[in-house]
C-alpha cells in the first residue's frame, strides 16, 4: 500500500442527500415522551442494547411507543444503575430515520433509494444468492452477523449460513471484539466465558484493569470496583489513558500501546523471583509452567521498563500488590485485545493469575468485559466461522455429527470453516466473493483501512443489508431490508458474566419491518429451503438451540425462558443433565467457573478446567511489538477506544440527540508536550495521517494521555472516522484487528475540513 | 438580624391604615358621597377594603426583608439613574408589554401553560376592571333623559359616553363578567387538567397554595354566571341565594388575596425592578472569582448580597486575601466542595494534586448542551448580572 | 407525601467518573422532565479526567431561600428545598450567586430559577432519585446510613460544611474517611487546592528536546 493517496471520499454530494434522506438525523424527547401526566401502559423489565453488561431496565411503553425508562431495582447486576446510553436508548425507537420499507438502490432517487415491496426484496434476495451461488459456487455468499443480535437471531444466522446457504463464510462483528478474549481463554482455560461473576470482584485484594477504560465502556463495573477499593482492594490500571477510573485508582501503568506482554511477563518474572507464586496449585492444576518461567526470565524489570514505558518502581509495585494478595481480580479489555498479537497479551495477563492460583474460588477471579449488546452470547452458537451451537467446532468431525444430528441433515453438507470478517472483505475486493447479506454490523464504520473496506464493496454484484436505519454499510446495499430493534422483538442475550438473561418485546415493529428472524426465514421461504428454518418464534428457536448446545461446552440444555425469569438470569454451562455423582448446577447455572471438585464435559471430573486432564494450561508469551511501530516518517502511536455516550459504529446512538450532545464529534486527544512540538493547541483542527488515510479533526490537548502517543474515538462515519487510519493487521489466532496501535503523523490543519460546514456533528 | 418585633409591625399597619383609608375617600368622592354607592354591595366593598389593608400591610412587611428592600431600593435607583430615564421608561413599557400583559416568560415554561395563565389573568382583570368601579360607585349607567334608546356611562359623576341599550356594544358590556367567567372557567380547567394529570406537578402541589385559589376563581365564576342564568332564563329562581353565595366567594377570594398565592399578582412587577439593576449590572465594574478569576458577575450585585447576607446574619467572611465567600463564582464553589473532600482522602486514594498556579482553571460545565448542562444563557456563561 | 427519614442521600465526588448518566436521568424526573438539575463540572480538564457531580444539599436553613426577595424558595417539614415557585421567582439570580455550593440553575428566558428537588415525586413516595438510582459510580448513592456503612465500611457520612466563618447544615451527606476525625468539611480551606489525579510522570518516557511540560 502506498501513501494516503486513497482517501478519496465517495460521492460526497450523493452523500449529503443519503444523509438529508436517511439521516443521521438527532431525535429528543418530545410530546408523549416530555409529558409527565402520560400514564404509560405497561413497564417491560428487559435489558440494555448497548453495551456487553446488559443491565436490566424498564421500558415505559405507552401505545406502541417506548416513552421512557423506570430503573428495574431488583436486577441483581445493575440494581437500577444505567449508563447515559442505558436512559435514553428508548428515544432510538419510533425515531424519524426509522426504516419502514424495503429498500432498493437507485441512484436517481433522492438519497439514492426508493422503496420496495419487502416480498419483492426478499424474492430478490433469494434470487441473487440463488444465481450467485450457481454460478460462482456456495462460498461465493457470505454473511455477516453481529453479536448485538438476541442469541436465538445468531443461532438462526449460524443455522441459515450452514445448512440452508451451506456457505462457509459467514462470521460476526464479535471478530471486531471478543475473539481475542475468546481464542486466549480457549486456549488457557478450554472454555471462553467469564470466570467469575462481578460479585467476586467485591473483596478482592487487588483488582489489575488492563486495557478497559470501565468508566466509559463497562461504566456499571465501576461501582463494584469501587465498592471493593472501600472494603480495601488496591487497585491497579494498565492505560496509555488517564482514564476517569485511573484518575484515582492505587497504582497507574502507562503502558506503551501494544507492549502489554512484556508487561505481564515483567510481572510474572517478579512474582517467580520473590516466590509469590502458588507452587502447589500450579502443580496439581496448570501445564506449561516451567516452558512459561525460562520466557519471562529474561523480562527483568528493567527490560519491561523500557519496552512498555512504565517505571520500574511501578512494575515492581504492581508485582508485589498482585504477587503477594490473598485474593485477586484480573480483567482486561479491547486495550488488551485488539492486537495483532492480542490472544498473546490475553495469554500473558491469564499466566499471571494461573501462576497466582488465584481462581475457581470466591473473591478470586478473572474476566475479559464484554463490549456488544450480547458479545458472549452471540460467540456461542454458531456465527462464527469456525463454530457450530454449543461453543462446537465446525472442523470437528464429533461435533458436525452431533450438531447435523439436530439439524437433521447429513453432516458432510456441512461446509468447512470459512474465514473471517475482514478475510470476507479481501475476499471480495479479490472477486471471491460476490455476494453479501449482512445484519447487525457496519463494516463501513466498524473495520480497520475503511477506505479499503469502501473500495470492496463496491465490487459486490449483490449486496443485502437488514438494518432499522440506514448504517453507513446500507448506503452501499442493493437492497436493504427493514429489521427489528432489541425492543421490537424478544429473546436471550448472555451479558458479560455468562448470565443468561430474557429480552422481552416493548413493543411491534412500525410499518413494513420484521424481526430479523423472520426476514432470514422468509428469504429461506422464498429460496424453497426452508427446512429447519420455520421457527414460529424465538422461543421455538431456544428450544432447538438448547438440544443443539447439549452436551457442549456453551451448554444451554438446563436454561428456560421461565428458569431465566425467575432467578434473575441463568449463567451457563447449565446442562440438563449430569452424570450420577454429580451435582446439577443450582437454580442460576454456574455463575464461578474451575471452582475445586466441580465436573465439566471435557475433563469428566478430572480437574476443574476444560481439557480432557482437567489442567489448566500456561502458555508461552513471547513478546512481538506491533504490526506497524512508529518511525521518522510516522512518529506517533494512534490508538482508538470508545467514549461513554456513543456505542460502536453510532448507528444507534449517533441518532439519539442527548447523546449526541454529550460528545458530538470526535477529536484528537493530544499531550500538550506533542501538541506544543506540533504547534497546535487545544481546539485547533489537526490533521492525523497514516499510510492508509487521514482524518482532521480538533485537536483535545490533555495530560491524561502518553505524550507519544494520540487517541481517537471510532463511532463516527464518513471523513470522521478513526478507521480510516487504522491498520488491517489481525492477530494470526482470533483475526482480531489492531485498533489499538498504529503509526500515524499529526500536523495542524492548512483549513478546516470540507464537513464542517456541511453536515452536522454526527453525520 | 431582627429588628425589634414592634417596630418591623407599626409601618406596615401605619401603611395598610393609609391606603385603605385613600381607598375609602376615594370611594366617597368617586360615588359622590355615596349617592351613587349601591348598598347591595356593601359587603364586597368592605371585603375589598379589609384586603387594601391586608395587601399592602403584607406588601410593607415583605418590603421589610433585608434582600426585598435591598432589590427595592435598587431597582428605583436604576430605574431613576441619570442619563437613563428616558430610556428606561421605553424598557419599562416593553416589559410591561411582554412580560406582565403579554406573559411572554410562562409561554416559555410552555405553550399551554401560557395559554392557561392569559385566560384566567386577563379574565380576572376584565372582571376587576368592570365590578371594583361598579362596587365603588365610581361608574354607573343610566338611562339618557329623553332618549330611552340610549344609555350613559357616568364615571366619578361625570358623563362618560353614551351607547344604544340595544346595541352589541351594549350586550357586551353588560355581559362583561359573562365573558370573563368564560376565559376565568376555562383558564381553571386547564390548570386543574394540569394538577391532576402530571406527576410532576402532584409531587409538589399543596392543596391550600395550589388548589385553593383555582378552587376560589372556579366558584366566583360559576355563581357569577349562575345569576345571569338564573335572571336571564329562570325568571330569577333562588337570585337572592345565589347573590348570596357568589358574594361569600368573591369576598373569601379578596379575604384570602394577601396570604396566598394571590399575593404574586402584586409581588411580580418586582421582576421588572430585577431587570433594571441586572441592566445596570452588565454596564458596570464586574466581579471577578477570586479562585479562577473570571468574570461572573457585577461589582455590585455581589457587594449588595455581601449586606444582605450580613442583615440576614450570615458570616461567610474568610480570613484572608478571599475576604468574603461571596467572590467565588457558583462554578467554583461546586469545585471547592469536591477538592475539600478529595482532600480528607488524600493518601487512602491515588492521585495527587497536581500543581499550577494561580488562579486555577475555570471549571467548565460537562455537558454544555441546553437543558442538559446549564439551563439557560446565564448559567452557560456562568454570568448572573 | 414527606421523603422517609431514614432514606438519605449520600454523595462522594471522589468515585465520579463523569459519564453523564445523572445528567440524562435528571431529565427524566417528572417534575422537570426534559431539563437536568445536575451540576457535573470538569475541574480541568487540561489536567485530568476529574469531575464533580453536584446536586442540592437541601440545607437545614438555606441560603438560597433566606436571600430570595420573593419568598419563593420554599423548605418542606421533610427538609426538602423546593425549585421557586414559578408564580413568584423573579430571576434575580441572588440564589444563584448565595448558594454556598453552587446548585440552583437560571432558566433566563423563563424568569425562573430551577434546583434540584431530590425527585420529590419518587423520594416522596419511597423511591431513589433518579441521579442515584443510574449512578453507575454511586458517587450518587441513595439509602440508609445502616447500608451505607454495610457498603462502605471505610467512609462515614459528613453533612456539616464549613464556609469562612459560616457553618452550613444539610439533609445530604458527603462521604469522608472514617478514621479520620473530621466533623465538619471546611470548603473554603481546600478553595485554592488544584485537581487530583495521576500524571504521566516525566520518567517514564525517552527525553526529548523539549520535556518542559506545557
Amino acid at each position: 500500500m502506498d501513501g494516503p493517496a486513497r482517501t478519496t471520499e465517495t460521492t460526497p454530494s450523493l452523500d449529503r442527500e443519503t444523509i438529508a434522506q436517511f439521516g443521521p438525523h438527532l431525535a429528543y424527547a418530545k410530546d408523549a415522551r416530555l409529558d409527565s401526566g402520560v400514564e404509560p401502559d405497561k413497564y417491560v423489565k428487559t435489558h440494555c442494547c448497548f453495551c456487553g453488561q446488559q443491565c436490566g431496565m424498564q421500558l415505559k411503553v405507552k401505545d406502541n411507543l417506548v416513552i421512557g425508562v423506570e430503573p428495574w431495582y431488583e436486577f441483581p447486576f445493575n440494581k437500577g444503575m444505567m449508563c447515559p446510553k442505558g436512559i435514553k436508548r428508548y428515544l432510538q425507537q419510533a425515531h424519524p430515520d426509522r426504516l419502514l420499507h424495503a429498500y432498493e438502490k437507485d441512484t436517481a432517487s433522492p438519497g439514492g433509494f426508493k422503496t420496495m415491496a419487502y416480498d419483492a426484496a426478499i424474492r430478490k434476495t433469494a434470487g441473487e444468492i440463488e444465481r450467485i451461488q450457481a454460478t460462482y459456487g456456495r462460498d461465493a455468499f457470505a454473511l455477516l452477523s453481529g453479536a448485538s443480535l438476541t442469541t436465538e437471531k445468531t443461532y438462526l444466522m449460524g443455522k441459515f449460513a450452514h445448512m440452508c446457504l451451506r456457505t462457509a463464510n459467514i462470521d460476526y462483528n464479535g471478530r471486531l471484539c471478543m475473539v481475542s478474549a475468546g481464542a486466549g481463554n480457549k486456549k488457557a482455560f478450554g472454555i471462553d466465558r467469564a470466570a467469575n461473576p462481578w460479585d467476586d470482584i467485591l473483596g478482592a485484594d487487588v483488582i489489575l484493569v488492563s486495557g478497559a477504560n470501565i468508566a466509559e465502556c463497562a461504566p456499571i463495573t465501576t461501582n463494584y470496583v469501587w465498592q471493593a477499593r472501600e472494603q480495601g482492594a488496591k487497585v491497579i490500571v494498565v492505560d496509555p489513558r488517564i482514564t476517569p477510573i485511573a484518575r484515582t485508582c492505587d497504582l497507574f501503568l502507562p503502558v506503551k500501546p501494544g507492549r502489554d506482554t512484556a508487561l505481564f511477563n515483567g510481572i510474572l518474572h517478579l512474582m517467580i523471583e520473590h516466590d509469590w507464586i502458588d507452587q502447589q496449585f500450579i502443580a496439581t492444576h496448570t501445564v506449561g509452567f516451567d516452558a512459561v518461567a525460562a520466557e519471562v526470565r529474561e523480562w527483568t524489570p528493567q527490560r519491561t521498563a523500557e519496552v512498555t514505558g512504565i517505571a520500574v518502581k511501578s512494575i515492581e509495585q504492581a508485582a508485589e500488590w498482585w504477587g503477594t494478595a490473598k485474593t485477586s481480580f484480573l480483567c482486561h479489555a479491547r486495550g488488551l485485545e485488539h492486537h495483532s498479537h492480542g490472544v498473546q497479551n490475553v495469554l500473558s495477563a491469564i499466566n499471571v493469575v494461573l501462576a497466582s492460583g488465584r481462581i475457581g474460588r470466591p473473591n478470586c477471579g478473572y474476566a475479559t468485559i464484554t463490549g456488544q449488546g450480547n458479545g458472549q452470547g452471540g460467540r456461542e452458537h454458531g456465527q462464527k466461522c469456525d463454530q457450530l451451537p454449543g461453543g462446537r467446532d465446525l472442523a470437528n468431525p464429533e461435533h458436525r455429527g452431533y450438531v447435523a444430528g439436530v439439524w437433521g441433515m447429513d453432516p458432510a453438507d456441512l461446509p468447512q470453516p470459512g474465514v473471517d470478517a475482514y478475510e470476507i472483505i479481501r475476499k471480495i475486493d479479490r472477486g471471491e466473493i460476490k455476494g453479501l447479506l449482512s445484519l447487525c454490523f457496519n463494516p463501513v464504520v466498524s473495520l480497520p483501512d475503511n477506505n479499503f473496506v469502501r473500495q470492496a464493496l463496491e465490487k459486490l454484484e449483490y449486496y443485502a443489508v437488514i438494518d432499522f436505519f440506514m448504517s453507513e454499510s446500507a448506503r452501499y446495499a442493493t437492497v436493504v431490508l427493514p429489521g427489528s430493534l432489541q425492543e421490537e422483538d424478544e429473546g436471550t442475550v448472555t451479558q458479560t458474566e455468562g448470565r443468561v438473561i430474557r429480552i422481552n418485546k416493548a413493543v411491534e415493529c412500525p410499518g413494513e419491518a420484521r424481526p430479523d428472524w423472520q426476514i432470514i426465514q422468509d428469504i429461506a421461504k422464498a429460496l424453497g429451503r426452508e427446512q429447519g428454518l420455520a421457527f414460529a418464534s424465538p422461543g421455538e428457536m431456544f428450544e432447538e438451540l438448547r438440544l443443539a448446545s447439549k452436551g457442549g461446552i456453551a451448554d444451554y440444555s438446563g436454561i428456560s425462558y421461565e428458569r431465566i425469569e425467575k432467578n434473575f438470569g441463568v449463567f451457563w454451562p447449565c446442562p440438563s443433565e449430569v452424570p450420577d455423582g454429580v451435582a446439577m448446577p443450582g437454580p442460576q447455572g454456574t455463575p464461578r467457573l474451575f471452582e475445586p471438585g466441580s465436573w465439566n464435559p471435557v475433563a469428566k471430573g478430572a480437574g476443574p478446567f476444560y481439557f480432557p486432564d482437567g489442567k489448566a494450561r500456561l502458555n508461552v508469551t513471547a513478546y512481538v511489538g506491533p504490526a506497524e511501530d512508529v518511525d521518522e516518517e510516522f512518529p506517533i502511536i494512534l490508538t482508538t477506544g470508545r467514549v461513554v455516550s456513543q456505542f460502536l459504529s453510532g448507528n444507534q446512538t449517533r441518532r439519539i440527540g442527548p447523546l449526541v450532545d454529550h460528545c458530538p464529534e470526535p477529536r484528537i486527544e493530544m499531550h500538550p508536550r506533542l501538541a506544543t512540538r506540533l504547534g497546535i493547541t487545544d481546539g485547533d483542527w489537526a490533521t492525523a495521517e497514516s499510510r492508509r488515510g487521514n482524518c482532521t479533526l480538533r485537536a483535545s490537548v490533555v495530560t491524561t494521555i502518553r505524550p507519544d502517543t494520540v487517541f481517537i474515538p471510532y463511532h463516527w462515519a464518513g471523513r470522521k472516522s478513526a478507521n480510516q487510519l487504522t491498520i488491517s493487521a489481525q492477530d494470526p489466532i482470533s483475526k482480531i484487528p489492531e485498533y489499538k496501535v498504529c503509526a500515524v503523523r499529526v500536523r495542524k490543519a492548512d483549513a478546516p475540513p470540507a464537513y464542517a460546514d456541511s453536515l452536522e456533528p454526527q453525520q | 438580624m431582627k429588628t425589634s418585633g414592634l417596630r418591623q409591625v407599626v409601618g406596615p399597619v401605619g401603611w395598610g391604615v393609609g391606603t385603605t383609608l385613600v381607598l375609602s375617600v376615594l370611594i366617597l368622592v368617586g360615588s359622590r358621597n355615596l349617592a351613587h354607592f349601591d348598598a347591595a354591595l356593601v359587603g364586597y366593598t368592605f371585603s375589598v377594603l379589609f384586603a387594601t389593608f391586608g395587601l399592602t400591610y403584607r406588601y410593607a412587611m415583605w418590603l421589610q426583608r433585608p434582600p426585598t428592600a435591598m432589590y427595592w431600593r435598587r431597582g428605583w435607583q436604576a430605574f431613576f439613574r441619570r442619563g437613563w430615564r428616558r430610556q428606561n421608561a421605553g424598557v419599562w413599557v416593553r416589559r410591561v408589554g411582554t412580560d406582565l400583559l403579554a406573559n411572554r416568560f410562562i409561554f416559555a415554561r410552555g405553550r399551554l401553560r401560557g395559554l392557561t395563565h392569559m385566560l384566567i389573568m386577563w379574565g380576572c382583570l376584565i372582571a376587576v376592571a368592570i365590578t371594583f368601579p361598579l362596587v365603588f360607585g365610581w361608574l354607573h349607567f343610566r338611562p339618557v333623559p329623553g332618549d330611552l334608546s340610549l344609555y350613559e356611562a357616568v364615571s366619578f359623576g361625570f358623563p362618560a359616553f353614551r351607547f344604544p341599550h340595544d346595541s352589541v356594544m351594549a350586550f357586551v358590556l353588560f355581559h362583561g363578567l359573562v365573558w370573563s367567567s368564560f376565559l376565568v372557567i376555562a383558564g381553571v380547567m386547564l390548570a386543574m387538567r394540569r394538577r391532576m394529570r402530571e406527576e410532576g406537578a402532584a409531587a409538589v402541589q399543596r392543596f391550600a397554595e395550589d388548589f385553593m385559589p383555582l378552587i376560589l376563581l372556579f366558584a366566583v365564576s360559576l355563581t357569577g354566571l349562575m345569576l345571569t342564568a338564573s335572571y336571564t332564563w329562570m325568571k330569577g329562581y333562588a337570585y337572592t341565594f345565589i347573590a348570596i353565595l357568589h358574594a361569600i366567594t368573591v369576598i373569601g377570594t379578596f379575604l384570602w388575596l394577601p396570604f396566598g398565592k394571590f399575593f404574586h399578582i402584586f409581588q411580580r412587577p418586582a421582576q421588572l425592578g430585577v431587570s433594571f439593576y441586572k441592566d445596570i449590572g452588565r454596564t458596570q465594574e464586574l466581579a471577578h472569582c477570586r479562585r479562577c478569576g473570571h468574570a461572573f458577575s457585577s461589582r455590585m450585585h455581589i457587594e449588595d448580597l455581601i449586606e444582605v447576607e450580613r442583615q440576614l446574619g450570615f458570616q461567610y467572611d474568610i480570613p484572608g486575601d478571599d475576604a468574603h465567600y461571596q467572590w467565588i463564582c457558583p462554578r467554583c464553589r461546586r469545585t471547592s466542595l469536591a477538592m475539600a473532600q478529595g482532600a480528607l482522602w488524600r493518601g487512602k486514594r491515588g492521585g495527587a494534586p497536581l500543581a499550577h498556579g494561580r488562579p486555577l482553571p475555570m471549571p467548565v460545565h460537562a455537558n454544555p448542551a441546553r437543558g442538559q448542562g446549564p439551563l439557560g444563557a446565564e448559567d452557560a456563561d456562568n454570568f448572573f448580572p | 407525601m414527606p421523603v422517609p427519614d431514614a432514606l438519605e442521600f449520600f454523595i462522594d465526588p471522589g468515585r465520579c467518573i463523569g459519564c453523564q448518566a445523572c445528567i440524562q436521568a435528571c431529565t427524566e424526573c417528572d417534575t422537570h422532565k426534559g431539563q437536568s438539575m445536575i451540576q457535573l463540572d470538569y475541574v480541568d480538564r487540561a489536567h485530568s479526567t476529574q469531575t464533580v457531580p453536584v446536586v442540592c444539599l437541601h440545607c437545614d436553613s438555606p441560603t438560597c431561600a433566606e436571600v430570595c426577595p420573593a419568598d419563593a424558595i420554599k423548605r418542606t417539614e421533610d427538609g426538602i428545598v423546593h425549585t421557586a415557585r414559578k408564580p413568584r421567582c423573579i430571576a434575580c439570580n441572588n440564589c444563584v450567586l448565595a448558594c454556598p455550593f453552587g446548585v440552583p440553575k437560571m432558566q433566563t428566558e423563563m424568569n425562573l430559577m430551577m434546583k434540584c428537588d431530590m425527585c420529590y415525586d419518587r423520594t416522596s413516595v419511597g423511591l431513589k432519585p433518579w441521579c442515584a438510582s443510574a449512578c453507575p459510580s454511586q458517587a450518587l448513592a441513595f439509602g440508609t446510613r445502616e447500608e451505607m456503612a454495610r457498603l462502605r465500611p471505610h467512609a462515614k457520612p459528613v453533612n456539616t460544611f464549613q464556609f469562612g466563618m459560616q457553618t452550613i447544615r444539610t439533609k445530604v451527606n458527603i462521604m469522608v474517611p472514617r478514621d479520620s476525625a473530621v466533623e465538619i468539611v471546611d470548603v473554603t480551606a481546600a478553595m485554592h487546592e488544584p485537581t487530583i489525579g495521576h500524571e504521566m510522570l516525566d520518567d517514564v518516557f525517552e527525553p526529548g528536546p523539549d520535556r518542559g511540560d506545557a
